[in-house]
């Protein structure tokens, strides 16, 4: 045993071989993706940028309830449509996306099928220079993003 | 109108200090962090110019703009001093390295080197004993406790090395009897025996202290991220800090070239005995110069990707308790085998042939057994114990 | 800096030694000598510096701060100083429902996320006595495993870094980043997952989840090989972790350490093995075990426990079969009122999760276990006369997350 450790030693042994590891990583591919030319595409289920549709949304405010950090403000009010029946308008669907935590618990919560409020749709550049503007969305910049000038979308996603 | 001698002197001198520092900041900076990225799995910076090739031009446009700190309760005079006392050894020693064989020019032979002073060693080794004066300077007059302990251990590190990087040369003095670097390579083309093989344990010695020299990993504690801070270097900012690395960064080109030109041959192509290998000789020797010289710089990068670093007392210990003793050893076989043989190589030549054939035969006896250990335990252990 | 604020400073300067002058004079009056009295130095007095290893440094693995006392460079006294991340996560999930707590515990081990969500899903399945599934039970061992190796694969990276190896870091995250790709695929985020849900999980496997998988874990053992082949013979790597930080297992089982410390210093206690959960009784694997106690022990410990993972992915893969992936859980939960202490071992430890239900749909109470917390406690022992370079070892082998010491 010690004339091993003795041989080991004296010829640096150890010491070749971590060499050899990094040697042969020089010649190795790099799986390096060059981001901003090229993206890797997020998977199906990946949470994004927020999208709200309007006509969908029952005004349950269950998404409101389950946040855990109450970022989701939700006001509504009741009018009577042509038929005559008590309807539910929104007037203020807010998220703060200064403080969300992308945690899904809202679109889990949401009772309409297909879902009104979800976050998997790839996007995620939206990075802003002012945060209380930009970062503040309310229901125009949710259901279209267009109104969003900081949101980039990846792949449009309708999830229809 | 003849040109003097001295013109062509001054001229060199110039081109040595416009273009040495270029290079260390656009090549080595560059290779360094490219060569270490691929060999890390990922790439290296490839923005800056075609393939990153300017990111060196971007470092030092950045080092150049950036504001200049002097911390309040420091000596004004010195923290301005160090910097410019550990740049300065090392580009001086530039002067004495021989970078290929004269070349006629017209009428007049040309040497590539400066000056040929016949105590060329003694002036490198003591220039970099003077570099060491910019580091305790500027650990000091920094006026920051944590910087004046990193720089007290760099200059310690730095001076416990120096001894044995000098009894390893002593071993190749043995064999040239001259401390010109001029004349060990035209000692190494006259017998034609390279210096490296009788003398490979001192070429370790010496690389191994070389790279201790230099603060560069497995060596850097002084400098590493990860300790209190960043050493003697910490209240430096742009071109001061600059210098600090640019002395760095020469100092380890001065001990590759002089590893190349004791151990290498200089600016001497490969085989020269072998009479096939004879076009070798075509290729000019200051382009066989600058590949070697590259070859060691690599040397230097692969280090610093690979290994983990060696803790303070760790490193003292390694040096003045296995490299001196090593090296004062070695003194003593090389004497003795050129006293065997006077007058003539024979001695050299067979110690050259002991110390490569044991090496190698020692080398394979461990890969050897290295690999049935691993087939050994591979075969003893029940398959829920393995990976 | 004017001449105001440098006199200020000078003041201060002067203040304090006036400070430090009469509590040694009232420490010599009171027969007590801690150190040399004032104008009375000889050679062999011990002075002692007080350190700064401050909240803001590369290698503390996030805002700790260490103060020691240091004698030249030997550690005399380090004491972590930690709450620099204390966010009330305990104080939050009593403000809101169970469910609601999961993404929480994402965030107090980030680096292991599905073992926090699994360990806060099991205390309140306990609670309600709800059955786990089998399909369920196999993909939660099957996340858990996959997070234990990016837990130490973060680990050997950063305690590579700490000790100057800068390589190994780049090759475990890349592997890393594979494990996290699974993770985006199967629940849509990489770090704070959100990945389990009370009675199972959120959702099933996505098509050829395990295929990729599989093949990610047959290539795995040829990487861990790099990695020993970088570090574990490596004579400089040697020198930096043997002999440092031994740490005995009675000492260990006194001061509550639990995890790899606890199996590298002899003690073959491992959760999965001693109080199994899930189906961890019916898998085959070895839980590794050294007997030094020192740092070298506690690397080769955890590399051994990567390759364990890897073995139990693979046979948790081969018993998959199709079926239900959540249990039978009320719409709102509301548990009986009673206590619970659940737990589960994680990547640093022991992770238990105590929780006190008064019968409404809020936790009165819910404590965590953080095993980083408690095993930093040790670090004031183990540093105890080993070098100011040894500390970043230290740190490192203990493998803490600071978002568990702080919650």
């Amino acid at each position: 045993m010690a004339l091993k450790k003795w041989l080991d030693k004296l010829t640096l042994l150890d010491l070749f071989d971590g060499l050899s590891v990094t040697g042969r990583h020089l010649f190795k591919k790099k799986v390096t993706i060059e981001y901003p030319e090229q993206k890797k595409l997020p998977s199906d289920r990946f949470r994004g940028m927020f999208r709200l549709d309007e006509e969908r949304c029952i005004k349950c405010t269950l998404c409101a309830i389950e946040c855990p950090i109450n970022i989701i403000y939700i006001d509504w009010h009741n009018e009577k449509n042509e038929a005559g029946k008590n309807e539910k308008v929104l007037d203020r669907f807010d998220v703060d996306l200064k403080r969300c935590m992308f945690c899904q618990l809202c679109e889990e919560a949401c009772p309409t099928v297909p879902k009104s409020i979800w976050l998997t749709t790839k996007t995620y550049e939206m990075a802003a220079y002012d945060r209380n503007e930009s970062l503040y969305l309310d229901i125009r910049k949710l259901t279209d993003w267009r109104e969003a000038p900081n949101v980039k979308p990846f792949t449009v996603v309708e999830r229809g | 109108m003849t040109l003097s001698p001295m013109f062509w002197t001054y001229l060199k001198v110039v081109l040595l200090v416009a273009t040495v520092p270029a290079i260390v900041g656009f090549v080595i900076v560059f290779a360094e962090r490219r060569i270490m990225g691929f060999m890390q799995a990922r790439l290296g910076p490839n923005r800056v110019g075609p393939q990153g090739v300017l990111q060196g031009l971007a470092d030092l446009l950045k080092l150049v703009t950036k504001e200049d700190i002097t911390p309040a309760k420091s000596e004004k005079a010195v923290h301005f001093l160090a910097p410019v006392l550990a740049v300065i050894p090392a580009l001086t020693a530039l002067a004495v390295i021989p970078f290929g064989p004269p070349v006629k020019v017209g009428k007049t032979t040309i040497p590539l080197w400066v000056a040929d002073i016949n105590i060329g060693l003694l002036f490198l080794l003591a220039l970099t004993s003077i570099g060491v004066y910019g580091i305790i300077l500027g650990g000091w007059s920094s006026n920051n406790k944590y910087s004046l302990l990193g720089g007290l251990r760099s200059a310690a590190q730095l001076v416990s090395y120096e001894v044995p990087m000098g009894l390893a040369l002593v071993s190749v003095l043995l064999m040239t009897r001259s401390l010109s670097l001029v004349e060990i390579v035209r000692r190494q083309e006259a017998t034609h025996l390279w210096f490296f093989f009788p003398g490979m344990v001192a070429f370790f010695i010496y690389f191994v202290a070389g790279v201790a020299e230099t603060n560069r990993n497995p060596f850097d504690l002084p400098e590493a991220e990860s300790e209190l801070v960043s050493g003697f270097n910490t209240e430096y900012s742009g071109v001061k800090f600059a210098f600090f690395f640019l002395g760095e960064y020469t100092a380890m080109i001065i001990i590759s070239c002089v590893a190349v030109t004791v151990f290498f041959g200089g600016w001497l192509p490969p085989f020269p005995n072998v009479k096939q290998l004879d076009f070798l000789g075509l290729v000019p020797g200051a382009l066989w110069f600058l590949l070697k010289v590259s070859g060691f710089i690599f040397a230097y990068i692969w280090f610093r990707s690979t290994f983990p670093r060696y803790r303070f007392d760790q490193l003292m210990a390694l040096g003045w308790k296995w490299l001196i003793p090593i090296s004062l050893a070695n003194i003593l076989v090389v004497a003795f085998a050129i006293l065997l043989f006077p007058g003539r190589t024979t001695g050299l030549v067979w110690l050259s042939w002991i110390f490569g054939g044991l090496f190698v035969l020692m080398y394979l006896l461990a890969k050897l057994r290295q690999t049935l250990a691993r087939r050994d335990r591979l075969a003893a252990t029940p398959q829920s114990a393995q990976g | 800096m004017t001449d105001d604020k440098l006199s200020r400073a000078e003041k201060d300067e002067a203040a304090y030694f006036a400070e430090r002058a009469k509590a040694r004079a009232a420490a010599d009056e009171a027969g007590e000598r801690t150190e040399a009295s004032p104008g009375a130095h000889t050679l062999f007095d011990v002075q002692e510096m007080e350190l700064n290893f401050g909240p803001q440094h590369p290698s503390t693995h996030g805002v700790l701060r260490v103060v020691l006392k240091v004698d030249g460079e030997k550690i005399l006294e380090a004491k972590p100083d930690v709450g620099f991340l204390h966010r009330g996560t305990e104080k939050l999930f009593e403000t809101e429902t169970y469910p609601m707590g999961i993404p929480h515990t994402d965030r107090m081990d980030y680096v292991a996320a599905a073992t926090s969500n699994h360990a806060f899903c099991l205390a309140i399945e306990t609670l309600l006595q709800v059955e786990v599934p089998r399909r369920a039970q196999l993909i939660r061992v099957i996340l858990d495993e996959l997070q234990r190796l990016s837990s130490h694969l973060v680990w050997l990276g950063t305690s590579g870094i700490d000790l100057g190896a800068v390589t190994p870091f780049w090759y475990a995250f890349r592997e890393r980043e594979q494990i996290l790709d699974f993770f985006e695929e199967y629940c849509g985020a990489r770090l704070t997952l959100n990945c389990m849900r009370i009675g199972g999980l959120p959702f099933d496997l996505t098509p050829g989840w395990t295929e990729r998988v599989s093949e990610f874990i047959a290539d795995l053992p040829s990487r861990i090989d790099d990695y020993e082949q970088l570090l574990t013979d490596n004579r400089i790597w040697k020198k930096r972790t043997v002999g440092v930080g031994v740490i005995s297992a009675e000492e260990c089982v006194e001061w509550g350490l639990t995890g790899p410390i606890l199996r590298a210093s002899g003690l073959e206690w491992d959760l999965r093995r001693a109080r199994p959960y899930e189906c961890y009784e019916e898998l085959d694997f070895v839980v590794p075990t050294r007997t030094g106690g020192d740092t070298y022990d506690r690397y080769i410990v955890r590399v051994q426990e990567m390759r364990q993972s890897a073995r139990i992915i693979q046979q948790c893969l081969a018993r998959l079969e199709p079926g239900e992936i959540r249990g039978k859980v009320p719409r709102v939960i509301k548990p009986v009122a009673e206590e619970v202490y659940a737990s589960i071992e994680s990547p640093k430890g022991e992770l238990g999760f105590y929780c006190v239900s008064n019968g409404t749909n809020k936790p009165y109470r819910m404590h965590v276990r953080p095993p980083s917390f408690i095993n930093l406690q040790a670090l004031p022992r183990l540093a105890k006369g080993h070098l100011v370079s040894d500390l970043v070892a230290l740190i490192g082998t203990i493998d803490i997350v600071l978002g568990e010491v702080d919650r």
